[in-house]
């Protein structure tokens, strides 16, 4: 059977293509350059969940509904973590009255006492949330931190960011959260 | 065949295209460990080398924050044979982009942990397996990953003591002459 050649080329460059999107998706990952929420992910409602917060009430993320969230996967243990949070309080400052509220949810082994001494000490005025393995799961799993989700005020997901980023990426979420901003990078 | 190898190439860039959640990969490796002979009845150290995978670091076994998970080896119970000290290296002050005003105490590149081995003089001779796991914590310049156990093995070699019956000279005839 004799093949057109030009098929093939046209294979080979789709998949030569889909490679190297899948390697500077994964190269931009790891640089921790901005990221919206995968396709899979983007416009979902983000997923419900019922966690205790520090001060022992439980705590559901569908309880904000009407704000717009941003989701803070964090640890006492992480470096990073412990930069962005100072730029969290002030935008829970800034952005607060708007209808946007940060919640934070430890990814942590320590004790809820080392978690409040560490969140007291970081001047933290958003509730943090003790965090379970299933939460994460449900959100494509937790595997590094900080992990940052953005939710808009319909309890849809907006944006994604792993690892640190600069303060105006945020500010750009969270103005897209609010429905005040373009979306900052149409990746899909 | 041709047609199924097709299928999976796409389906791996197709992989490669969606899958965007970092996750950790092996951060930190250990060599292979000498086999150290020892004496029965006698301490010896045991070197172990690790290695921190380029573009990370993890703590030192003492880092500067009481928040922070120092690496630690732990050894599982032997019957026979004692872990004694376990020595880790100092780490590097390091600061990082992500904290350029803060030092961290880290382990970057190769490390070397000694375990001292102290067998009894009851263990037989023989070559002994020991196990254990180093408990480290991982960050790179922008994310933190969860701790991890990497799982540790060594062996020791048990060599006899030498005999010393009958040649005390305090039990000597010749002594109490």
């Amino acid at each position: 059977m004799k093949r057109n050649p030009l098929i093939l080329v046209f294979v080979a460059a789709i998949v030569a293509a889909m490679l190297f999107a899948g390697i500077h998706a994964a190269r931009k990952n790891r640089a921790g350059g901005p990221g919206p929420v995968s396709g899979e992910l983007r416009g979902q409602v983000a997923p419900d969940f019922d966690l205790q917060s520090l001060e022992g009430k439980n705590v559901k993320l569908s309880d904000f509904r009407g704000k717009a969230v941003l989701l803070n996967f964090w640890a006492t243990w992480c470096g990073p973590c412990k930069i962005e949070m100072p730029w969290f309080v002030e935008l829970q400052q800034e952005y607060g009255p708007q209808g946007f509220q940060i919640v934070g949810v430890a990814m942590d082994d320590a004790s809820n006492e080392d978690i409040a001494k560490f969140t007291k000490q970081m001047g933290v005025n958003y509730p943090i949330l003790l965090g379970k393995e299933a939460v994460g799961q449900s959100y494509g799993g937790v595997n590094v931190l900080p992990t940052t989700f953005f939710v808009d005020r319909d309890g849809k997901l907006v944006a994604r960011e792993f690892g640190l980023h600069s303060r105006s990426v945020f500010v750009d979420h969270i103005k897209q959260s609010l429905g005040q901003g373009q979306a900052v990078q149409a990746q899909k | 065949m041709k047609r199924i190898f097709a299928c999976w190439l796409l389906l791996l860039c197709a992989r490669a295209y969606t899958q965007d959640a970092p996750t950790l990969k092996a951060t930190v490796s250990m060599a292979p460990a000498p086999v150290v002979t020892i004496t029965q009845g006698k301490a010896a150290p045991v070197p172990l080398s690790f290695r921190v995978a380029r573009g990370y670091h993890i703590n030192s076994n003492k880092p500067k924050s009481e928040f922070l998970i120092p690496t630690a080896l732990k050894i599982g119970a032997t019957t026979d044979i004692v872990i004694g000290r376990i020595t880790y290296p100092e780490g590097h002050d390091m600061s990082f982009a992500f904290a350029p005003d803060e030092k961290l105490n880290v382990y970057t590149g190769d490390f070397r942990v000694d375990v001292l081995v102290r067998p009894l003089l009851s263990v037989q001779s023989g070559k002994y397996m020991v196990r254990g796991n180093l408990k480290y914590q991982a960050c790179d310049n922008a994310a933190c990953y969860p701790p991890k156990q990497l799982p540790v093995s060594f062996q020791v070699r048990i060599a006899k003591a030498p005999r010393t019956g009958g040649k005390n000279p305090a039990q000597s005839p010749h002594a109490h002459r």
